[in-house]
């Protein structure tokens, strides 16, 4: 039987000796799932105060640019731990994860969650100095923070629904 | 003891328990809503804790931060405790017999009380001095305070 070739690869990924560790071991996966969720949380929760400033929610008085200053680090903290368990977690799972719609949406709502900052950081970002101590930014910066905010609760929803499929 | 395993038998025989036992999206989707709130709940959280502890945005007012993330704080726990009784409804027995229920109910009450009480009161007193050990202690017991229930609240699901 032909199979697609990342078909393939995912259950070569399903097979090999870590993946059927995680899989087969009694807490492994429940512990590494929570420590995706926690850093979910982190990376989530702090973008989205970045992004509810930009939108004139929340500390008005405070410049933009000390706000991300703030949550930057624990942004990419989040995102480092939650790449990091997620690898894992596609690991003991990869070969049912290529056939969840869920973890398909997953991956396409995280391609576009990267494609968001490349395009704030290199289009209006680059100008925050003459926008940052306004109390409501600019409205490209409010779009992607709509966008950001849309699509990591897209995220959250799709990540969530894969144990479901 | 009694009074209370009553209360919770009551809520499992609840229309809504009813509807949440039987339906088959329901739960998941409850689910859902409580994690958007858990993620806004502990963003806000850690902010307001890290400005405590001298970390993040020190030149900036404490009681602002404190009290423009505190409104999100609320908001999403007020979001976290409607969609819980929806969850808890759902398997209203299990929980009930559950010592991580138990555990997460108990640090759960913790964490509002001191909320309210040493944490504002630390908020509302900290300069944009360094701060000292007091207010220290104060940010890191809430952080500990609020990821203690998320712990206890995951560990329900797998004890």
């Amino acid at each position: 039987m032909t199979q697609p070739v990342l078909q393939h690869i995912c259950q070569v990924i399903y097979d090999s000796q870590i993946g059927t560790t995680i899989r087969e071991s009694d807490y492994a996966f429940s512990i590494i799932e929570s420590v995706h969720v926690l850093a979910i949380t982190l990376l989530v929760g702090s973008i989205s105060i970045l992004d509810l400033r930009m939108l004139g929610l929340i500390l008005r008085e405070i410049p933009v640019t000390r706000v991300s200053r703030a949550v930057f680090p624990i942004t990419w903290a989040g995102f480092a731990v939650m790449v990091t368990s997620g690898l894992l977690l596609f690991w003991a799972e990869a070969a049912k994860n290529y056939l969840n719609p869920a973890f398909r949406v997953k991956l396409l709502l995280l391609l576009l969650v990267g494609l968001n900052p490349l395009i704030f950081h290199t289009s209006i970002y680059r100008r925050v100095a003459e926008w940052e101590l306004q109390h409501r930014s600019p409205w490209r910066a409010r779009a992607a923070a709509i966008a950001s905010l849309t699509l990591w609760s897209g995220i959250i929803v799709a990540g969530r629904a894969i144990a479901y499929f | 003891m009694l009074a209370a395993q009553h209360w919770f038998e009551l809520l499992s025989q609840s229309p809504l328990g009813l509807y949440m036992q039987t339906s088959r999206w329901a739960f998941a989707v409850v689910e859902m809503v409580h994690l958007l709130a858990i993620a806004a709940l502990g963003g806000s959280v850690l902010l307001i804790d890290l400005r405590l502890l001298g970390v993040i945005l020190k030149g900036e007012s404490a009681k602002s931060i404190g009290r423009d993330l505190g409104r999100i704080l609320l908001g999403s726990l007020v979001v976290l405790i409607f969609s819980g009784i929806g969850l808890l409804s759902e398997e209203s027995m299990k929980c009930y017999f559950s010592p991580a229920f138990r555990w997460k109910m108990a640090l759960l009450a913790s964490s509002i009380v001191f909320y309210f009480t040493l944490h504002r009161r630390a908020l509302n007193r900290a300069g944009t001095a360094s701060p000292g050990i007091r207010q220290r202690a104060i940010a890191v017991v809430s952080m500990l305070l609020w990821l203690g229930v998320g712990v206890a609240g995951r560990a329900i699901g797998l004890i």
